[in-house]
């Protein structure tokens, strides 16, 4: 097209557009009858005009303040070490994201390391949004769990908002995808149960995070994964109506790689857009592979919303049945296929790993094992108060007291134990562990008053004694020599403690 | 009326813009102004007032804003695809805006694409262009983008429709 054919289209165009609707095609279809170019030309550019909507409306400054708070941060702007901010002081920047500039800082105060947040104005100044950050900043300091990291204070200083928060020095998630090491089969199970864990203590405390992704995930120095920016994920997305760079409804902010279908269809999300997003992260750091990829958001998109997703097997992941199911339910379309909340996903990771032990005839044996010791407790308290009747001196008397709370503490120790291996098997191991020195203890003290009852009452009846002895006997030779091979056959994976 | 009449290119005067508007917006977190949100209008205005009182190497306030708008343009598409490049989903250059998807990626993502348009349309209209800059990236108002550009408001209005009209069928058709 000539420059000439350029001005006529310009011209034209601005002229249709003083139109009325109907009467405007008919006139540009008389108006440019010499040249069709031009008219087809006008035409579409109309056409475009009606459809543009809101395109290009609000300026970049307010359909993406995000960018633009990003582009006036400049490096230029960062607190330089040494700055004190009330009773922090910065030590180094750890670094940026579209909340603000993160610091590790020193609070003078309790005289530990933190990581303070420094909220990006575009989201404080909007009072609303400002209050809502407050509250939702308020409800995740709430969280105390080794898998979150936890926040410590919200602090307004000098006008501006930070957010102080437990400083977790370590590596995140992502850089583990990256550095393309796939995990072991009881790596994967750890991380898996890890994060679940976690998740579900925010879930039942009803936190939901909204931003789940390998970045906000670290594994500290010490091996443990930490989530971070809970519940603050929505302040990266205002509320705001959508920018007008799309002339589409429903239109998506950021990424949709972990984002569940319902957070893309712009519904309302609850914790079963973190699960789902749980299950995008599990997959991509079992496989290395995005369980969704596709060369641009938009097919992205496409693909979270209708896409199949590759079974983990398939894609050479030798991850276990179990870890192979439960990512496939969590990455379901429909939230009320997948599950309830990350608590659901926890008990299924936690459940299969400790496979509730052959409840074989060897726990029966350890069963009646507890029963008959309990019983020589009974019958060696009820000898003692027999003797302390029939011999009474204060030796026999103090014999008795003591071999009643001797008895009495086996008892509870022993019904701690007999409950917890019915009722909470996974804890069982370490109960064991815990009450094995105490026990050990009790039996001997029984056994050795038992001894002296019997000498007590020795003088009077031989029989006497010989039932005393036999009673004391009874715990002493069980705790040292019995119980421990009846319990080893009971429990062979118990080792936990030993 | 172009706004480097008579002028240096305004790519010249960009490090002067750029270092003067990131100054500007610095000082404008540090002072802190609660329940005010930083524009891209008051940022740019404000800009011109202090280069020109520092004796800044252009005579009028149309000519700066030209460059001011011209930067901020360069800036921002500068920092999205930077960001773009860190985000791994969002390194896109041509994104269809196509009306029946109920689904529109990151905007953000979709600037190095309209940067690219712009560009085209610079060669066919280069007033166009200035408008889109002063509009979308400097965010000014019909009558002060008006006054800048030297024409009529309904001139103008007209002119960035055919603009934005324009824009939006390059970034709705990936052109061949």
């Amino acid at each position: 097209m000539t420059p000439d054919q350029q001005q006529r289209v310009r011209d034209l165009f601005e002229a249709a557009l003083d139109r009325e609707e109907p009467g405007a095609r008919q006139w540009l279809e008389q108006a440019a009858a010499d040249d069709p170019a031009v008219r087809d030309e006008v035409l579409s550019l109309l056409d475009h005009h009606s459809r543009a909507g809101k395109f290009l409306v609000q300026s970049v400054d307010q359909a993406l303040p995000e960018l633009f708070s990003d582009l006036i941060a400049g490096e230029d702007e960062a607190f330089a070490p040494g700055t004190t901010i009330g009773t922090y002081t910065i030590e180094r920047e750890l670094g940026r994201g579209g909340m603000g500039r993160v610091y590790l800082a020193s609070d003078s105060r309790l005289g530990r390391r933190v990581a303070l947040k420094a909220l990006a104005p575009h989201l404080v100044s909007d009072p609303r949004q400002r209050e809502r950050l407050k509250r939702e900043a308020q409800v995740a300091a709430g969280l105390t769990h080794p898998g979150i990291c936890t926040v410590y204070a919200l602090e307004e200083i000098d006008g501006s908002l930070y957010i102080a928060t437990e400083f977790v020095d370590g590596r995140t998630l992502r850089d583990e995808i990256q550095s393309g090491r796939r995990p072991s089969p009881p790596e994967l199970l750890r991380t898996a149960r890890e994060l679940s864990a976690a998740l579900a203590a925010a879930h039942a405390a009803s936190v939901v995070h909204r931003d789940l992704k390998p970045e906000n995930v670290m594994r500290a120095a010490d091996g443990r994964l930490k989530i971070l920016d809970f519940g603050l994920a929505r302040v990266d997305r205002p509320d705001r109506a959508p920018a007008s760079f799309v002339s589409v409804p429903g239109a998506v902010f950021g990424t949709p790689a972990y984002m569940a279908p319902e957070q893309i269809n712009g519904e309302p999300v609850d914790a079963r857009a973190d699960v789902f997003a749980l299950g995008v992260l599990l997959y991509e750091y079992a496989s290395g592979a995005h369980p969704f990829d596709a060369p641009n958001p938009l097919a992205m998109a496409a693909r979270v919303l209708n896409g199949d997703v590759a079974p983990l097997s398939s894609r050479g992941v030798k991850a276990g049945a179990l870890i192979d199911q439960v990512v496939a339910r969590c990455l379901r379309k429909a939230p009320a296929d997948r599950y309830p909340s990350a608590i659901e996903v926890a008990d299924a990771f936690g459940r299969e790993p400790t496979p509730p032990p052959s409840p074989s005839r060897h726990r029966t044996w350890w069963r009646i094992h507890q029963v008959v010791i309990l019983a020589l407790y009974i019958g060696g308290v009820t000898t003692a108060w027999l003797i302390k009747s029939s011999v009474e001196t204060p030796v026999t008397l103090g014999l008795f007291l003591a071999l009643s709370a001797a008895s009495t503490l086996g008892c509870v120790l022993r019904g701690h134990l007999m409950f917890t291996e019915r009722v909470k098997p996974r804890r069982f191991a370490r109960e064991r562990h815990n009450t094995g020195k105490p026990l050990l203890g009790v039996d001997l003290t029984i056994a050795v008053l038992m001894l002296g009852a019997a000498f007590a009452i020795a003088g009077r009846s031989a029989v006497a004694a010989a039932v005393t002895i036999g009673l004391g006997l009874g715990p002493g030779i069980a705790t040292l020599f019995l119980e421990p091979s009846t319990t080893d056959e009971a429990f062979p994976d118990d080792h936990a403690g030993d | 009326m172009t706004p480097d009449d008579g002028h240096q290119p305004a790519s010249d005067h960009l490090p002067v813009v750029y270092r003067e508007l990131k100054r500007l917006a610095a000082a404008y977190m540090r002072r802190e102004r609660p329940g005010q949100t930083l524009q891209a209008t008051a940022l740019v205005h404000e800009a011109y007032i202090r280069l020109a009182n520092a004796g800044a190497p252009w005579t009028d306030e149309r000519h700066f804003v030209g460059i001011a708008a011209r930067s901020m343009r360069q800036i921002l598409i500068e920092r999205a695809r930077a960001r773009g490049a860190q985000k791994r989903w969002a390194g896109l250059n041509r994104v269809s805006l196509s009306d029946s998807l109920a689904v529109a990626a990151d905007p953000e993502s979709m600037l190095p694409a309209l940067d690219d348009a712009l560009t085209r349309l610079e060669k066919i209209d280069p007033e166009q262009a200035r408008i889109v800059e002063l509009r979308f990236f400097a965010g000014f108002s019909i009558e002060e983008a008006a006054d800048a550009m030297n024409m009529s408001p309904a001139t103008l209005k007209r002119r960035w429709s055919l603009a934005r009209a324009w824009l939006h069928r390059e970034l709705s058709e990936p052109s061949a």
